[in-house]
């Protein structure tokens, strides 16, 4: 039976990034240059739309961990984002919204959550592991739907605290589109880096070796629930850091955020971004939310598009449309060589 | 002790409608290794028939065969293009494609049969209840059960116990050599395909009866299917019976026992069955070297 992990051909766990020709400095400079960008000429909601594409992307980057180096595919993510979007939104109505404080409790949330799923799903792979890991989600959703009290239940919570950033000198208050599309652009930056140093480091290499040759990386000596809880707990902190930031943008969080249609919408997500690619997440869900946003406000078919946009993409361009579109520009130039 | 019968029947109905939607999705998924994430629409077309079928006054009975030819139709389309393309592909791809289509499948029949709940209109024959132990039950949930259970019957003999079910188990095995022996293997697929997706339409025809056609049901029914196949393990029609069964119990009684929480103690369940046995209820040997 083919493993259902292997699909995504393979993965180099170096970068892209690092093969191409143009020198580093020069691609942070145009790096920091596309993203001044959009502060010389979005509004205040286009900034904010921004900062929930790199949010969400900065979620679908940490699956992106699971299914493009582990091969596990989970359809119980969301419990990661939206439990720590919960959480900082509770704590931030008795701690207040200091963004740090934010954080330490999203990433807190994300890895226990990653812990507890870890737990559970330690031993399945596969379709296996798609269940439990959908049916732990599910259970997670329905405490989250019908506990009242704490959540809100199906209305979800809203009117947090304004977020703020203590400085040494100053506090900054971050309910602005600028100050939220800036932090937003400094947690996808750091998770990037995070995700990167990950997948390099030897803990990445073995997780790629799990999904790659489990048996032989048992016969070696490697752990391999280890290994995956490791990669889980990795992927958890980086989803709960994601969360965390997420309330305060649109000033409301629902039960959908841990809904398996969340972590279904994140996979899309990854695919039409490109697996295993990293940065894919985030063009995923820059397309995706795209598409949700002005597609919707011209027709109410706008779930037909982002399927047929996916299904397209599958049939095509299995590897994301980065990578695709690359192809297809490779194979005009050396035909043009050729001719 | 009625209230408890009554409430085994319930039960009972219920796991048939598991058990139906899942032996396609397995039947699929087991003998031509094809993860199949539209079943959840085949069900809902199903059921958006089975309402209009029943509500237009034409003879009820046939619903249900009109109901498979609608459902099989669909996966005769679907299986020319692009299923055929995706066999020899990874279950990611699979999923991945399947689920792309179901999601534009859903919003095509929201578009087409509205976003309102149809609840169906039961035939007059149908209509009532029966007393069991001094407790009335609904006749439509008994024929539920019988005609069920005939159908699942029906579907194990074919497979276990024939020649045409050999000739599928076999291109499981060995495709190639099924080949060799001049049967066109292409066209088997197709013919299991179809009558997968034509399972899937019956049942959605049944259960229309009881739990009405609406946008979003072709999740719900999804999930559950998935879990009823992944939770019996692969590969085993007995497997997939008893963890219908299982799902279906443990979904009415913990509506009966614990009303707030009943889905969360039966998802709870079936969670604890994966963690104890990761391989599902009934393993299948593999060879791992």
């Amino acid at each position: 039976m083919s493993s259902i992990a292997d699909g995504t051909g393979r993965v180099e766990a170096r970068p892209a990034s690092e093969r191409r020709s143009l020198p580093m400095t020069a691609k942070v400079a145009l790096l920091a240059l596309a993203a001044a960008i959009p502060l010389l000429f979005a509004g205040d909601y286009q900034l904010r739309f921004l900062a929930e594409i790199l949010i969400i992307g900065t979620a679908v980057l940490s699956l992106d961990l699971l299914v493009g180096f582990g091969g596990l595919v989970s359809l119980g993510h969301a419990v990661f984002f939206g439990g720590a979007a919960y959480a900082a939104a509770i704590a931030a109505q008795t701690l207040g919204a200091d963004v740090v404080v934010m954080l330490a409790v999203g990433i807190a949330t994300g890895m226990a959550s990653a812990l507890l799923m870890g737990v559970v799903v330690m031993r399945t792979i596969a379709l296996f592991f798609l269940i439990l890991s959908l049916i732990v989600g599910q259970i997670v959703w329905e405490v989250v739907f019908h506990w009242r009290e704490v959540t809100g239940g199906a209305d979800g919570l809203r009117g947090f605290p304004v977020l703020t950033l203590h400085t040494g000198f100053a506090t900054i208050p971050l309910n602005n589109g600028v100050a939220l599309y800036l932090a937003a652009l400094v947690l996808a930056l750091a998770a990037y880096l995070a995700a990167r140093s990950f997948v390099t480091a030897p803990i990445g290499r073995a997780l790629l070796g799990t999904r790659e040759r489990q048996l032989r990386m048992s016969a070696l000596g490697y752990s391999i629930p280890r290994i995956r809880l490791m990669a889980l707990l990795a992927s958890g902190a980086i989803a709960g850091a994601a969360g965390a930031l997420y309330p305060f943008v649109n000033q409301y969080v629902g039960p959908n955020a841990v809904h398996w249609t969340m972590s279904a919408m994140m996979i899309i997500m990854l695919v039409i971004g490109g697996v295993g690619s990293l940065y894919g997440a985030f063009i995923g869900s820059a397309i995706y939310l795209g598409i949700q946003t002005y597609v919707s406000s011209y027709t109410d078919r706008w779930q037909l598009v982002v399927g047929l946009v996916f299904v397209l993409t599958v049939m095509i361009m299995p590897k994301g449309v980065v990578a695709g579109l690359k192809a297809a520009f490779g194979r005009r130039k050396d035909a043009e060589g050729r001719s | 002790m009625g209230f408890y019968a009554v409430q085994s029947l319930n039960a009972l109905s219920f796991s048939m409608l598991l058990l139906l939607t899942g032996l396609g999705l397995s039947v699929v998924l087991n003998l031509m290794n094809f993860v199949n994430l539209t079943h959840g629409s085949f069900f809902l077309l199903g059921a958006y028939v089975g309402v209009y079928w029943l509500a237009s006054g034409a003879p009820w009975w046939l619903a249900f065969p009109v109901a498979f030819v609608a459902a099989g139709l669909a996966g005769f389309l679907l299986e020319r293009f692009p299923f055929r393309q995706f066999y020899a592909r990874t279950h990611l791809m699979q999923v991945l494609l399947t689920y792309g289509l179901s999601v534009i499948f859903a919003d095509l029949m929201r578009w087409g049969f509205g976003a309102q709940i149809l609840s169906a209109e039961i035939p007059e024959a149908l209509r009532g209840v029966v007393f069991i132990m001094d407790m009335p039950f609904p006749i439509y949930r008994l024929f539920i059960i019988g005609f069920g259970a005939a159908l699942a019957f029906a579907l194990w003999f074919v497979i276990d116990r024939t020649i045409w079910g050999a000739v599928v188990r076999a291109c499981v095995t060995d495709r190639g050599f099924v080949e060799t022996l001049g049967l066109d293997t292409r066209r088997i697929f197709t013919a299991v395909l179809v009558i997968s997706a034509g399972l899937g339409g019956i049942s959605g025809a049944l259960g229309a009866g009881i739990l009405s056609a609406y946008p979003g049901l072709d999740e719900e029914v999804l999930i559950l299917a998935l879990i009823v196949v992944v939770a019996g393990g692969l590969g085993t029609f007995r497997g997939t019976v008893l963890s219908a069964l299982l799902l279906g119990f443990a979904m009415t009684f913990s509506k009966v026992w614990v009303p707030e929480f009943s889905n969360v103690v039966a998802l709870a369940v079936m969670a604890a069955l994966l963690v104890a046995l990761p391989e599902g209820l009934v393993a299948r040997k593999v060879r791992q070297v």
